[in-house]
This record gives C-alpha cells, sequence and structure tokens, in this order.
C-alpha cells in the first residue's frame, strides 16, 4: 500500500469532505483487490490505482458535477497569453496555495495536481481521465493560470500587489 | 515597430509552448527553440520562472498536508470486511490447514537436505582425509616408493588394466617424475585408492583418485576463479597438507603435497582435463554397453571436442584480461 498516501491526498484535494476522501480511498482498493488479475504485470502499478480511483471518483463526483462551477474555456485562450499575465508571489506560503487551488474548479484541479504534484505524463493522465490528450493539455494550461490569478488574488487581498506583466510588446515598448 | 511586432509573436507562440516544457512533454527539437529564447528573452524567463517556484510550492504544500493516521488501518479493516463470513472463515481454516501442510513439507525437506548435506560434508571430508592419510601413511611414513622411479610396465602392471592408462597422464605433470603407482587403502577403510607418488620441486607429491559413489563435492570447497576446461577446481588444507583437485563422472581426483594451495591448485588445473578423459574412457568400459565401440568413440570424441573448446574459451578469456 506504498500509494496510500499519495491516493488520498489527491483525493482529500477533489472531494472536500474528509471522510468521502477516505470512503473514496477504501472502494478504490477494495476495487484493485477484486480486479487484480486484471493487473499486467510489469506495468504501473501507482498510474493504474489512480485511474480505478477517479473511476470511482466520477461516480461520487456525477451529482456534485451538476452544481458546480463549470469554466468553459475560452477559444482565444491560445491567443491570449500575453494579455494579463499574473506573476506569482516570491514568497508562497502552503496555505495560500492550498486555498488558491481550492478555488480552481475541479476538472481543472484535478489536471494540475495528477500533472505537478503527483507527475504523470500527459498520456498517463489521459488515460486516467479518459479524456484525450489535447483536453489534458488546454485544462492543464487552464488550470496553472488560474491557480496563478487566485494566488495573485490571495497575494492582493494581504495588501500584496504583485507586478502583473503586460504584453510583451507593451513591455518592450 | 515591426522588430517589436515580430518579438511580441514569438513571445506569445513560446509561452504557448511554457506549459508543455515545465511538464517535459516538447519534442526535443522545440524544447531546444525554447531554451534559445529563453536566453535571450528575459520577460519569457521570468514567467516561466514564476510558473516553476508556483509548481515547486504546489508541490510542497500537498506534501505537507497530513493524511490520516488511521488511513491504513481502515483500508486493510475494510478489505477484511469485504470478504463474505462463512467464506473467510472456511478460507482460513483451508489456508491455515494449508500452511501447515506447506511448513511441514517444506521442514521435512530441510532437514532431509541439511542431514544430507552435513552427511555429504562429512563424507567429502573423510574422503579427503583419508586421501591425504593415504599420501601421509603410504607415500610419506611407509615410504612406498623406490629411490629411483619404478619401470613404467611395472607400474602399469601393478595398476591393473582399469588404471593402467592413467599413467601417461600423470607423468605429465611438469617437473615432476613418477615414483610408483598403486591401487590401495588404508587400515579401517575400505574404500580404494588409485595411487600415483611423484616427486619433483623437492617434495613428494601424490596423485589420488577414489570412486565417487554417487557422492558430490561441497560447493563451498570449490574456487570460484579456479576452473580448468569447464571443471571446477576445488581446495582444502588438512593435516599441514594441500589438496586440489577435481570431480568427474565417477570419481574424485586430487593433488596431495606441502606446496603451496597456488602450486596445488595450478598442478591441479593442468592436470584435470587429460585425466577426466581418461576417467570417462575407464567409466565407459565398464559400462553394460562396452560393446558399443561406436558410441564409445563418438562420446570420447564429443568430450575432447569439449575439452578443447573449454580451452580455447580459457585462452580467449586470458588473452583479453591480458589485453584489457
Amino acid at each position: 500500500m506504498s500509494h496510500l498516501t499519495d491516493l488520498y491526498r489527491t483525493a482529500s484535494f477533489l472531494l472536500r469532505d474528509p471522510h468521502e476522501a477516505e470512503d473514496l480511498i477504501q472502494e478504490t482498493y477494495l476495487e484493485a483487490w477484486k480486479s487484480f488479475h486484471r493487473f499486467e504485470l510489469g506495468t504501473n502499478c501507482r498510474a493504474w490505482l489512480f485511474k480505478i480511483m477517479f473511476h470511482r471518483l466520477h461516480h461520487v463526483r456525477r451529482r456534485l458535477l451538476k452544481t458546480s462551477r463549470v469554466i468553459t474555456i475560452d477559444a482565444q485562450e491560445g491567443q491570449d497569453e500575453l494579455a494579463a499575465e499574473p506573476v506569482v508571489p516570491q514568497e508562497i506560503r502552503d496555505e495560500d496555495v492550498l486555498n488558491a487551488l481550492e478555488k480552481v474548479a475541479v476538472e481543472f484541479r484535478e489536471i494540475v495536481l495528477l500533472a505537478d504534484v503527483e507527475e504523470f505524463s500527459y498520456k498517463e493522465i489521459a488515460e486516467t481521465l479518459k479524456i484525450p490528450l489535447g483536453t489534458v493539455m488546454s485544462r492543464l494550461s487552464r488550470g496553472r493560470k488560474l491557480l496563478r490569478q487566485e494566488l495573485a488574488e490571495v497575494a492582493r487581498s494581504y495588501g500584496i500587489n504583485p507586478r502583473t506583466k503586460q504584453a510583451g510588446a507593451a513591455e518592450t515598448a | 515597430m515591426n522588430n517589436l511586432s515580430f518579438d511580441s509573436k514569438r513571445c506569445g507562440r513560446i509561452r504557448q509552448q511554457l506549459d508543455s516544457y515545465l511538464s517535459n512533454e516538447l519534442l526535443v527539437e522545440t524544447a531546444s527553440e525554447v531554451v534559445d529564447h529563453l536566453e535571450s528573452c528575459e520577460s519569457c524567463s521570468r514567467d516561466l520562472e514564476s510558473r516553476m517556484r508556483l509548481r515547486d510550492a504546489l508541490q510542497r504544500a500537498v506534501a505537507n498536508r497530513p493524511s490520516p493516521d488511521s488511513l491504513r488501518a481502515h483500508v486493510l479493516r475494510k478489505l477484511r470486511e469485504s470478504q463474505p463470513r462463512s467464506f473467510a472463515r472456511v478460507t482460513v481454516k483451508r489456508w491455515c490447514l494449508g500452511f501447515a501442510s506447506v511448513a511441514v513439507v517444506l521442514a521435512s525437506l530441510f532437514a532431509a537436505q541439511w542431514f544430507n548435506l552435513r552427511r555429504g560434508e562429512q563424507l567429502i571430508g573423510s574422503i579427503l582425509k583419508l586421501g591425504i592419510t593415504d599420501h601421509l601413511i603410504c607415500a610419506i611414513k611407509d615410504h612406498n616408493y623406490p629411490e629411483l622411479a619404478n619401470p613404467p610396465d611395472q607400474i602399469r602392471e601393478k595398476l591393473g588394466p582399469r588404471y593402467a592408462p592413467l599413467l601417461q597422464v600423470v607423468q605429465r605433470l611438469p617437473g615432476f617424475e613418477v615414483l610408483e603407482g598403486h591401487v590401495c587403502s588404508i587400515p579401517g577403510s575400505d574404500r580404494k585408492f588409485v595411487h600415483f607418488i611423484t616427486r619433483g620441486q623437492g617434495t613428494v607429491l601424490s596423485v589420488i583418485l577414489t570412486e565417487r559413489n554417487g557422492a558430490r563435492l561441497p560447493a563451498g570447497k570449490f574456487l570460484a576463479s579456479a576452473e580448468s576446461a569447464g571443471l571446477s577446481i576445488y581446495a582444502d588444507h588438512l593435516s599441514g597438507m594441500e589438496i586440489a583437485g577435481f570431480e568427474s563422472a565417477q570419481y574424485f581426483a586430487f593433488v596431495v603435497s606441502d606446496l603451496s594451495q597456488h602450486e596445488i591448485v595450478q598442478l591441479a588445473r593442468g592436470l584435470a582435463p587429460a585425466l577426466n578423459e581418461k576417467l570417462h574412457t575407464i567409466a565407459l568400459l565398464l559400462t553394460p554397453n562396452a560393446n558399443d565401440w561406436l558410441a564409445k568413440s563418438v562420446s570420447l570424441q564429443i568430450l575432447r571436442e569439449t575439452n578443447q573448446c573449454n580451452e580455447k574459451r580459457r585462452c580467449e578469456v586470458q588473452e583479453r584480461q591480458q589485453n584489457g
């Protein structure tokens, strides 16, 4: 059960109630134990467990998603890179990052956690969440940006005004 | 203005790649292009540094969040509870019985193996000891050899037709003269020893052979580094004497003397291939199909080729070691 902590950590950031997260982990291990014959020896056990957990999570979350905030990805996102890039403060406290993370919509948050914390590859994330590779890339990009924005907001609420970068052209000008 | 517009476009394109660059998902060529740009663009470089800082902070913050101590216990309890009670009881009983049976079988096998090993070690120890005793009594104490070497024909006669062919092999021992050869035993043991007494390098050296009767040498006594034509050489030190030799299909063969272990091992290595071949011939002559000369000659040819092949391989290894 060496991946127990990793799984719980991810679950606890996706299901705000710690008890729900713990239940999810128990169900994940039970499912893994029952379907262990399907696990291909030599493949990534950690990725397999995450896949099971997200499969379970999908059922748990279905009702929650109906009421959750859904953010549509702006079609102009890619062209808007230089518009107003929020700058991450130099000193970041753990609680500030976690508060900012909680404010990011769950469909982006899960990808940020899988990519940046658990360090799964795009391909592994796509297989785990059963979404196309392109969606992984766009959601990760959006999720990271939302996190930067939320963190900048947190910093601003403390009276810190992180320098906001303007477009490269404007800066150079 | 045109330059500024070009830079802006380039920065925009690079920043679209920064997320994949951060995740190490870019192709080498694209990553190289990003690196080149970052080296010359302070703005994009600062952006990347900011993203990396956030990622590190996120990893640290998530890792620092504790998970409940009871989590592992709860998961294990859940797994236990998931088994039907009756099934669990039966399974536990069966498992217990299974484990007990396996444990008994394993213990018996282990004990048998241990006793065999002990018995084997004792047997080997006694054979080696008897071999050395034979050398000490027959060659050293009783001085059962003449000052001038016995004529080869006389030695062959003493050895009998079965072991006479071995003489020409022992005669090849470099720097040693074969003084005597006979079949002997020592008081208190019915084990027969084919015993050659040789003299050289200022000492007396015995070449002794005795039938294995299914016994094997304990693995620990083999010298990992010493091998001759595919035969493992073993060595030991008993009663102030050095002993080195090998085991053929039917016989133990060893060299005993008060020379150094290194010298004894070298002599044993030199003697082993030819002696093994002769012993193989002797074994073939004693088989029920002794009249099948064709089978014997083919078998001998194979053995000869194997020895040559092993010798060639050993030479190649030595050459490689010398060159490299």
